[in-house]
């Protein structure tokens, strides 16, 4: 049983990210249930997807249970370590979208170091990702979230070989197929390096 | 490819509940399909309106609930099989069709699919539909997971045609919205035509029928009740060594119960209710008989538990039976698995490590908001401008009644469908302050008309904003009759929103781009000077559409030169656009996001904002 935790703001990808990991994982052969976020949250809001890989009843993840907590946005991260426990890898992209309270004055936005610091806390690893920037130079600039899904399978926490995923990636990109599986190679690479090394 | 369509017999797919239910109606060989969208039943509607040329059926998005309701059960009241899916709310647009509907029974298969939204991720309240099985008096099947939504369904049709009633499948947002594996069967196209056979003794409902056809569903209910008994959607689940201890439970309470027994290790046994109205007496007794202490674990209101305890007290059966009554579970919001673990401690001592854990502190939150571009935020502004805060803003069901919120704050009373106009009416008549009722396209259609034609008649002073982005935005962008196209299946005919408006009797119409921030702002202003309801359309193309269509296209971006800009925040304080934040101290337009419609251009106090390519 493997419970992945993804959070986000609602726009951007989050439902086709965790579609794709579904897919992975019935194409490896496995079982999984996902629960997506839809309706008015997706305007913008604060947006939780999960999918549980293995047997299991439920779509939810029960706080501090998640083996990743895969998230999109560097707030959203914070907002997600409830999910995360002393088992849990925590991947956070270091894309920044800043609510209205914060650009207002009234609330501070986290630095990368206080997500980095709050997830260390909780979790067993920290990774934090530049997704635009891999996105931009696999020349899918809003495939930020294919990226994500590339450093989730970089992991090997999942138990679903890379072949599978990026099966799932051609199944579930419309357009630019090519680019996609460089981001999400290029999500790989980061995590298998640091998580394979060994 | 469809997936719903392609994936063959035997086949594992990985499909969302709804889609589930989708494609067993197709396997079911429905032949119409009707609906009108909502979350979280949404999807229902979205695949069968993707795929029902191909399959050869008809879907149509109707204007509202009821008209759905009432088309459909014509055709299975014809013959054929038919199915029409709503959200909760919808259900009671529909519950005067459906209670007589009851009365009258079906040929074809029907099968109603209302999907609940335990802890309003998408809503104005949380009722429990289940009431509605109970209310009409018609079999209730729960579905629990995306291959139960497959299941049930199919199942459904058979069961609606033993009985000849309608047959309710009720959802919830973590059963339509959870995706899983579900192993499908072979789609059979059914009778898609039948020659209509006039019973009117018992299709016209006047008096005399009606009182006889009531008799005759009694007698329907309870055979339905014997088929209850004996549905392999009912039934007991041993976790670990079983024992004394039970839980009764049905729909998503089920999951939480079964992974918070499995996480704590316990021994229990677990009685899943799938046909759970009427409720199967005989083997809830038999469950009861078996055990001491009997959990009853449902999401929102007491509906089994004050059924089991009812049974209990009737068959003298001495059983311990906790619930709601006694404060073990919550009336409000829905489960999961923590508060179904504290349940199980409460209930039987059994502890398990789940439990809910703290988000922290001082985070700043992140609500929905209207998108960059979107339409309804230059309309909000331009009529903030013209009222200077001073009208009461009668709002409505869709993406704009996120306007309660700061900077617009144009949303001061909400109840429903349609409401808006119904109650600026009363706002008016009772206050001396200017009136403004928002209202969108879709739900002009479908619940703005009849309060519209009121406001005329009884001669209401407000002034009513179609805020008119030419599709059903919230719910997915469905179309509705004012759209130009359709489901793959069918024809359509546009139908016009100023022609109805001049047709009710207003006398004063406008329409305005709401992207003219200077023309709306002077609409406003003159729409409320007038004698009676006074209507202005702000016409403009969802910004989510507009984007979607232009894809790939180079289209014109704002940028802000942060060397005239004096970081006056009117930009973000009172337009809000979420593509506008202040990052490292500097105010900033995102490139990806801006839809460049200029409307930040028009309102920079200082010039510092210009169009670029």
């Amino acid at each position: 049983m493997v419970d992945v935790y993804l959070a986000g703001v609602g726009g951007q990808g989050i439902i086709t990210a965790s579609r794709i990991i579904g897919d992975a994982a019935i194409i490896a052969g496995k079982s999984v249930l996902m629960s997506e976020t839809h309706g008015m949250a997706q305007r913008g809001g604060s947006v939780v997807c999960t999918a549980r890989i293995g047997d299991v009843h439920s779509a939810l993840i029960p706080d501090g249970k998640a083996d990743v907590v895969l998230s999109f946005e560097m707030l959203e991260t914070m907002r997600a370590l409830c999910a995360a426990s002393e088992k849990t890898v925590v991947i956070s992209s270091t894309d920044r979208m800043v609510p209205m309270s914060v650009t207002t004055g009234k609330l501070h936005y986290p630095t990368l170091d206080e997500v980095e610091a709050a997830s260390k806390k909780v979790a067993r690893a920290f990774v934090s990702i530049d997704t635009s920037k891999l996105a931009r130079e696999a020349g899918t600039p809003l495939s930020s979230n294919v990226v994500m899904v590339g450093a989730l399978a970089g992991t090997g926490t999942t138990g679903i070989d890379r072949r599978a995923y990026e099966k799932a990636v051609e199944a579930n990109v419309p357009r630019m197929v090519g680019e996609n599986l460089t981001a999400f190679g290029k999500g790989f690479d980061v995590t298998s390096m640091i998580f394979r090394r060994g | 490819m469809d997936r719903l369509l392609e994936t063959p017999e035997g086949a594992k797919v990985l499909l969302l509940g709804n889609e589930a239910i989708a494609r067993a109606a197709l396997e079911a060989g429905v032949a119409v399909a009707t609906t009108y969208p909502g979350t979280p039943a949404s999807e229902i509607g979205d695949a069968l309106a993707r795929v029902a040329k191909d399959a050869g059926i008809y879907f149509e998005y109707s204007t509202n609930e009821i008209v759905a309701t009432e088309l459909a059960a014509a055709s299975a009241i014809s013959g054929v099989r038919a199915m029409t899916s709503m959200k909760h709310v919808g259900l009671n647009v529909a519950a005067d069709a459906l209670m007589t509907f009851a009365y009258t029974g079906t040929r074809g298969g029907f099968v109603l699919v209302t999907a609940d939204d335990p802890s309003c991720h998408s809503s104005q309240n949380e009722q429990d539909n289940r009431y509605y099985a109970l209310l009409a008096g018609l079999p209730l099947l729960e579905p629990s997971n995306p291959q139960e939504c497959y299941e049930m369904t199919k199942e459904a049709f058979n069961l609606s045609e033993k009985v000849e009633l309608p047959i309710i499948v009720r959802t919830t947002t973590r059963v339509s919205h959870i995706r899983g594996p579900v192993t499908v069967g072979k789609i059979v196209p059914g009778v898609k035509k039948k020659t209509f056979v006039k019973e009117p003794g018992r299709f016209v409902t006047v008096p005399a029928v009606a009182r006889e056809r009531h008799l005759v569903l009694l007698k329907q209910l309870s055979e339905s009740e014997k088929l209850a008994n004996e549905s392999r959607f009912n039934v007991t689940y041993r976790i670990g060594k079983g024992g004394r201890n039970g839980i009764i439970t049905s729909s998503a309470a089920f999951n939480y119960a079964i992974d918070a027994a499995e996480y704590a290790k316990a021994d229990l046994d677990i009685l899943k209710l799938g046909f759970s109205h009427p409720l199967p007496n005989r083997l809830v007794e038999d469950f009861l008989r078996t055990h001491d202490v009997v959990a009853v674990a449902e999401e929102l209101e007491p509906i089994l538990e004050t059924a089991v305890r009812a049974l209990a007290q009737q068959s003298s059966i001495e059983t311990k039976i906790i619930g709601k009554a006694d404060g073990l579970l919550p009336r409000a919001h829905e489960f999961n698995q923590a508060v179904v673990a504290g349940a199980l401690d409460k209930a039987f001592g059994i502890k398990s490590d789940i439990s809910k854990a703290p988000v922290l502190e001082n985070l700043p939150a992140r609500p929905p908001v209207l998108c960059a571009g979107c339409p309804h935020t230059a309309t909000y502004y331009a009529v903030n401008k013209a009222t200077g805060g001073k009208a009461i803003f009668a709002s409505d069901i869709g993406c704009y009644s996120l306007g309660v919120g700061p900077p617009h704050r144009t949303a001061d009373l909400l109840l429903c469908m349609g409401s808006s106009v119904g109650t600026a009416g009363g706002l008016a008549k009772v206050s001396d302050q200017p009136v403004i009722a928002f209202i969108g396209d879709s739900t002009f259609f479908h619940a703005g008309i009849p309060g519209l034609i009121n406001a005329v008649h009884n001669g209401h002073r407000f002034l009513l904003i179609i805020l008119d982005n030419r599709t059903t935005a919230m719910t997915g962008h469905q179309p509705h009759p004012g759209s130009s196209t359709g489901p793959s299946c069918c024809d359509i005919t546009s139908v016009s929103i100023e022609e109805i408006v001049k047709a009710c009797g207003v006398k004063w119409l406008k329409i305005v781009d709401p992207y003219d921030v200077a023309s709306t702002t002077a609409a406003v202003k003159e729409g409320l000077t007038q004698r009676t309801v006074s209507v202005l359309i702000a016409r403009r193309e969802c910004a989510l559409i507009a984007k979607k269509n232009k894809a790939g296209a180079i289209i014109r971006k704002e940028v802000i030169d942060s060397e005239v800009c004096t970081d006056c925040g009117t930009c973000t304080s009172k337009l809000q656009c979420p593509a506008i934040s202040k990052t490292d101290e500097v105010m900033t337009i995102d490139e990806t996001m801006c839809s460049g419609c200029s409307v930040c251009e028009q309102v920079c106090p200082s010039k510092a904002i210009k169009g670029a390519k």
